[in-house]
């Protein structure tokens, strides 16, 4: 789960200091692992850096220039450093930086975690709260039945299967990239976030964004199954439980509107639980990316991951994970504190 | 669980036991996993094309349609989908036991010894095991694999790594809570060594709920080996797997979707039998739902 | 609880009727890919199919659906598959042309050029009124920077550069190479990776990283416009190209980045792109057959090799070597696997490229001659066993083990098929012979246009082995090739004969299978003309020939 709790009992600021101390400490080790994981490599960087027919001369030059020929610390240390200084390394495929491609690749992904986590919200919740309200019904069996199916299936058969239906046999949607050639072609998109939706919105493209918005249902819907399902499944079960409140009780009594009763007093107190699982299935779907992007061509950083894993690009698949880490770290630890912060009953084992 | 002696586990257990069958649900689970488990290893004799399944091509009859010769049609090289499902199941069944298997083997004991002595040992593990929940599993896995080259063996070993913290975190727990029983102190008082203690008395009694977290990760475990294969990291062509199969087939998914289709569900249907083997596991371990007889 | 686990059953069963309605019906053709329509209803505006009659309104747009994606667009170190994109807006000194042409050289920057009698000095004339993108004017300095700068980052095919020692500028147009030991220079310069000619200013000024965002700055036909990574790239018209432009020329050309084969194919039938290459290999005979269609497959320069390990025994025996050759099922194996995308390869040296020669012996399936070899070297029933390394994951290779294997069962030869990716195998083969593989089979392809690196790479004998992973050491072979090499030059007639030579040696040692050549299959909508294949670039489409109907 989230995060190791204290033995001792604390004063909660002390228990947030100790947790960013700690945090600190995680992402320090986690850059000693990847340096490690690199250097275990059974392959010859300095070949792979030259090309598919390097000439032994290459080889020594890439060597050198690569620095492969200093002692262990000394590279470690020389990659502390580029790391506190934003410089990944260099892929070996593109001899590029690789922060640059990170650059360029990620705001595809984040678009399409982004619109998941949207659908897990408008789809997930209310659902998860009429679930919860009407515990036993046919709703509440398809509900479930969803949840669960979503929490077993592979996404990428499943992202297969939606591309069957949804443009094989249908042919009502795309079968994969951001946006169709005619469009970014006669309608393209201008770059300001990355955000396809966002700039097409922005500059009132609506071809565009009506482009771009087919293209991203399957894949975000496909790789936001799991965080659906489990929103769903998390706010049924506390609704189940607020629902039994008898200040719930009370308001029914009093008249209030059922409307009202689900989705303002219930919920309020369901929601801390489900920021946090939304949190969760939002670093899930950083991975689920990798899988989802493969399937749909979509031009993110999975589809940057897996072409670095055929072509064995061992910089790139180790900065990857040291960016996603990161990321994962961070927001363990801002889910955690909002827990610490909001929570009372936090700070004890 | 708080139980002691041999006497009282094996009284749970066969409480377990008697309300597990009881649940219908739980047996179908039970009996579909068996199934695929026997088909996996009876394979060469439930199909009458062992070779194909093990890898031999048979070019003439590509990408035939499910029909009277080959109940699932045939896939790329033309071999026989439904062996390839049942031969596949071999790596795609065993990658997800070898998994939770090694990753308990590593994560019980650290945890029972983490647990058990407290201080610094725990303060250590407990690091470690930071460390390693700290990266995005997927993503740790993919980059072992990468190093240690595309294997069977060595994508194990590479989702094995992932997993372990979680069964050293929760079996460090249970003895945290164990460790305060009147029954420790009085193994210690007398003199028993500690682990002896570890080993006789604090394990048997963690195993419940490590049984149950086993149970349900066997299915996660076979999903993220599929995912592996999926990448190209798991096991190397000709020897089948689901993971595999999708890979390949999804490029002809559209116009002939029957063996990567026949893989997909294959995995989902032995993922969704442990999910709800596992649900029916911890059900029947806490005994507040376990259903007794009268 | 239970009512859970109820409905996920539901789901179960749910899920097998949707399985059984996807598979149990027949494949049916899925309606076209829904950017046809769109392509309908901007009637004057579709990308490949505007009428002649509205000329002056839409723009011809040429759409290459390419496979994968391109690893780097920096003109000094690009080695890979974006030479599709580099030959279209970078230019070299020469160009090499294709097969069947009268001369194989071709002037493009250089208009002329000559050597001295060593062969140790190249002097290159330069194209005057040529500017690049940035409108920067092309000069021998220009060629100067460029080349010094791809020799100094010394990556991809940076090494064609070796031998130059210094490169002088004689004047603007004038450009002196001294090479430190004789050398084909002008075959170097015509090489589709690492010669293009780039501009200083523009490298100066916005360093390395500037051209993997999209920008080109060289001084061909076409200019990058946009480049969304991973997805597209799009090419604009060059209005200052020095060749100028005719009626009918495309305008814009879209890289369209489309990893899935059906799609590609389901492209190209719609009229949503214009060109791609390794369509679905079944599906060819039926494509081939529309009118609106045309397939083109021609033999590339790129072959697959099976290198035996001279130094570990049996094959450090010739006879064994030899009776390996004939054991091998090539016509079964061409026709039935490779169906028509190879052809069985004359030696080491492809079809198509200079020095190759269908007068060398080739060897063919033969059992019988197999066995006979056999006995004489003293293995009447094999009994040994051979271990094979290929790429993991390449069919056809895979396909090619198994048949081999049941051949060589009849011999009583086992044959242990393993395959790995290519650097364990490398690795694995540059380890101690005694250790190494038997057979290592692998494609090589050239870098510049000369048998040379062939026989070179895979068969001069080395100290610290590179390529050479069959450990073949043979000096009267590489002295034979090293002279002709020096030839190439300047005496291209005699250095073809030297190196005809030199693989009737290779062929006669059976220092390796030469399996097959491979061949490319293109496919093309009817209305692009003037599209000639030339392996010496594979897969490059030159926009600027042709025209559209």
């Amino acid at each position: 789960m989230a995060s190791p709790r204290p033995c001792i009992s604390m004063h909660r600021w002390e228990y947030i200091l100790r947790r960013l101390a700690m945090a600190a400490l995680v992402l320090v080790s986690v850059s000693v692992i990847t340096f490690f994981i690199a250097r275990v490599v059974p392959s010859d960087p300095a070949a792979a850096w030259v090309g598919p027919h390097p000439t032994q001369e290459q080889i020594a030059q890439a060597r050198q220039r690569l620095g492969l020929d200093r002692p262990l610390y000394e590279q470690y240390l020389g990659y502390m450093r580029d790391l506190l200084r934003g410089d990944l390394g260099t892929s070996v495929r593109s001899h590029q930086p690789i922060v640059a491609d990170i650059k360029a690749y990620l705001p595809a992904t984040m678009e399409l975690v982004a619109v998941g986590m949207v659908m897990a919200v408008a789809l997930g919740i209310p659902l998860g709260v009429l679930s919860g309200a009407h515990k036993g019904s046919l709703l509440d069996h398809f509900t479930r039945l969803f949840s669960i199916a979503g929490v077993s299936m592979p996404t990428f058969w499943l992202g297969l299967l939606l591309q069957l239906l949804f443009f094989g046999r249908l042919g009502i949607l795309p079968l994969g990239s951001r946006v169709s050639t005619e469009v970014a072609l006669y309608h393209p998109v201008a770059h300001i976030t990355g955000f396809y939706l966002v700039d097409t919105a922005i500059t009132g493209n609506w071809v565009a964004f009506k482009d771009a918005l087919l293209h991203i249902i399957l894949p975000a819907f496909t790789l936001g199954t799991y965080a659906i399902g489990l929103t769903i499944r998390m706010t049924r079960s506390t609704m189940i439980e607020v629902l039994g409140e008898k200040y719930i009780l009370a308001a029914r009594v009093a008249g209030i509107p059922e409307r009202v009763v689900l989705f303002v007093l219930a919920l309020k107190n369901a929601i801390i639980p489900t920021i946090i699982v939304l949190g969760l299935s939002f670093v899930y779907s950083l991975t689920g990316a990798l899988l989802v992007e493969m399937i749909f061509s979509w031009p993110g950083l999975g589809t940057y991951v897996t072409q670095a894993v055929i072509s064995i690009d061992f910089p790139v698949i180790v900065s990857v994970t040291l960016v996603v880490t990161v990321f994962y770290v961070f927001i363990n630890l801002f889910l955690d504190l909002v827990q610490a912060l909001l929570d009372p009953r936090v700070t004890l084992q | 669980m708080q139980t002691e002696g041999r006497a009282a586990r094996f009284r749970e257990y066969s409480l377990m036991w008697q309300a597990f069958r009881r649940d219908p649900l739980a047996v179908v689970s039970l009996v579909v996993i068996l199934i695929f488990i026997l088909g996996a290893l009876f394979a060469p004799v439930l199909t009458p094309y062992p070779g194909q399944g093990r890898g031999a091509p048979n070019i003439l009859e590509k990408f035939q349609p499910p029909g009277r010769a080959h109940p699932f049609g045939t896939d790329y090289l033309g071999r026989d989908v439904l062996a390839r499902i049942l031969f596949g199941g071999r790596s795609s069944l065993s990658i997800g036991f070898l998994v939770v298997l090694v990753a308990s083997a590593i994560g019980i004991p650290l945890g029972a010894v983490a647990g058990y002595y407290g201080g610094w040992i725990d303060d250590v593990l407990m690091r470690i095991t930071d460390m390693f929940l700290a990266f995005p599993p997927l993503l740790l896995a993919i980059a072992i694999a990468t190093a240690l080259g595309a294997s069977f063996t060595n994508a194990m070993i590479a989702i094995a790594f992932t997993w372990w913290p979680w069964y050293a975190r929760l079996v460090r727990a249970q003895t945290l809570s164990l460790r305060e029983q009147y029954f420790i102190e009085a193994a210690r008082s007398i003199g028993v060594g500690d682990l002896t203690i570890i080993a006789r008395h604090v394990l048997p009694n963690v195993l419940t709920p490590v049984l149950v977290q086993a149970t349900m990760d066997v299915g996660s475990a076979i999903l993220t080996g599929a995912g592996i294969s999926f990448i190209g990291l798991g096991v190397r062509p000709p020897t089948a797997d689901w993971g595999e199969m999708i890979s390949i087939g999804r490029i002809y998914f559209i116009e002939r979707p029957w063996f990567a289709g026949a893989a997909g569900a294959a995995i989902f249907l032995v993922t969704l039998a442990f999910n709800l083997l596992g649900d029916a596991v911890r059900d029947v371990a806490d005994p507040r739902t376990r259903r007794t007889v009268a | 609880m239970k009512r859970e686990r109820c409905s996920s059953y539901l789901a179960v069963g749910l899920l097998i009727v949707v399985l059984f309605a996807t598979q149990c019906g027949a494949p049916t053709q899925p309606p076209a890919p829904t950017q046809a329509p769109a392509v309908e209803e901007k009637a004057t505006e579709a990308p490949t199919e505007a009428p002649v009659a509205e000329a002056t309104a839409a723009p011809r747009i040429f759409v290459y659906a390419h496979p994968t994606s391109f690893p780097e667009l920096n003109p000094a170190t690009s080695y890979s598959n974006d030479s599709v994109i580099m030959s279209n807006c970078y230019e070299g000194l020469t160009f090499y042309n294709p097969p069947g042409s009268a001369e194989i050289l071709e002037p493009v920057l250089a208009t002329a050029w000559e050597t001295n009698a060593e062969v140790t000095e190249w002097t290159f004339h330069l194209r005057e009124g040529v500017t690049f993108h940035d409108g920067e004017p092309f000069n021998a300095a220009a060629v100067k920077y460029s080349i010094e700068k791809t020799m100094e980052l010394g990556v991809g095919a940076a090494y064609i550069w070796a031998p130059v020692e210094a490169i002088e500028v004689v004047d603007d147009y004038t450009i002196k190479f001294k090479l430190s030991y004789p050398a084909p220079l002008d075959l170097a310069a015509s090489c589709g990776y690492a010669a293009w000619i780039y501009s200083p200013k523009a490298y100066e000024e916005n360093g390395p990283d500037w051209f993997n965002e999209g920008h080109c700055a060289g001084t061909g036909p076409y200019t990058i416009e946009s480049y969304e990574r991973g997805a597209r790239l799009v090419m604009a018209r060059n209005e200052n190209y020095w060749g100028g432009w005719r009626e009918g020329q495309y305008d814009k050309v879209v890289f369209e980045i489309v990893e899935d084969p059906v799609v590609r194919q389901q492209m190209i039938e719609a009229g949503t792109a214009s060109f791609t290459y390794e369509p679905p290999p079944d599906n060819l005979p039926a494509l081939a057959a529309r009118d609106d269609l045309v397939v083109y497959t021609n033999p590339s320069y790129q072959n697959l090799l099976g290198l035996l390990n001279t130094r570990k025994p049996p094959l450090d025996n010739k006879q064994v070597r030899q009776a390996l050759s004939y054991s091998f099922p090539y016509a079964q194996f061409i026709e039935g696997v490779m169906t028509g995308r190879a052809t069985q390869s004359y030696g080491p040296v492809p079809t198509g490229m200079w020095g190759h020669s269908e007068d060398l012996f080739q060897y063919t399936y033969d059992l019988d001659k197999a066995k006979e070899l056999l006995t004489q070297a003293g293995y009447p029933d094999g009994g040994f066993k051979l271990l094979l390394t290929y790429a993991t994951g390449d069919l056809d290779e895979q396909q090619l083990g198994e048949l081999w294997k049941a051949e060589l069962a009849k011999l009583g030869i086992e044959l242990e098929l393993q395959g790995m990716n290519w650097e364990a195998q490398w690795d694995l083969s540059k380890s101690d012979p005694k250790n190494a593989q038997d057979v290592l089979v692998m494609y090589w392809w050239p870098d510049y246009i000369s048998p040379y690196t062939f026989l070179y790479s895979m068969f001069h004998s080395e100290e610290e082995i590179l390529f050479n992973l069959g450990y073949y050491s043979n000096p009267t072979y590489d002295k034979l090739i090293d002279d002709a090499n020096v030839l190439s030059g300047s005496e291209r007639a005699q250095a073809t004969e030297m190196f005809i030579q030199a693989q009737e040696i290779l062929v006669d040692d059976a220092v390796s299978l030469f399996f097959y050549d491979l061949a490319n299959t293109h496919l093309a909508r009817a209305n692009v003309k003037g599209y000639v294949d030339n392996p010496a670039y594979p897969h490059v489409v030159f926009i600027y020939q042709l025209t559209q109907e």
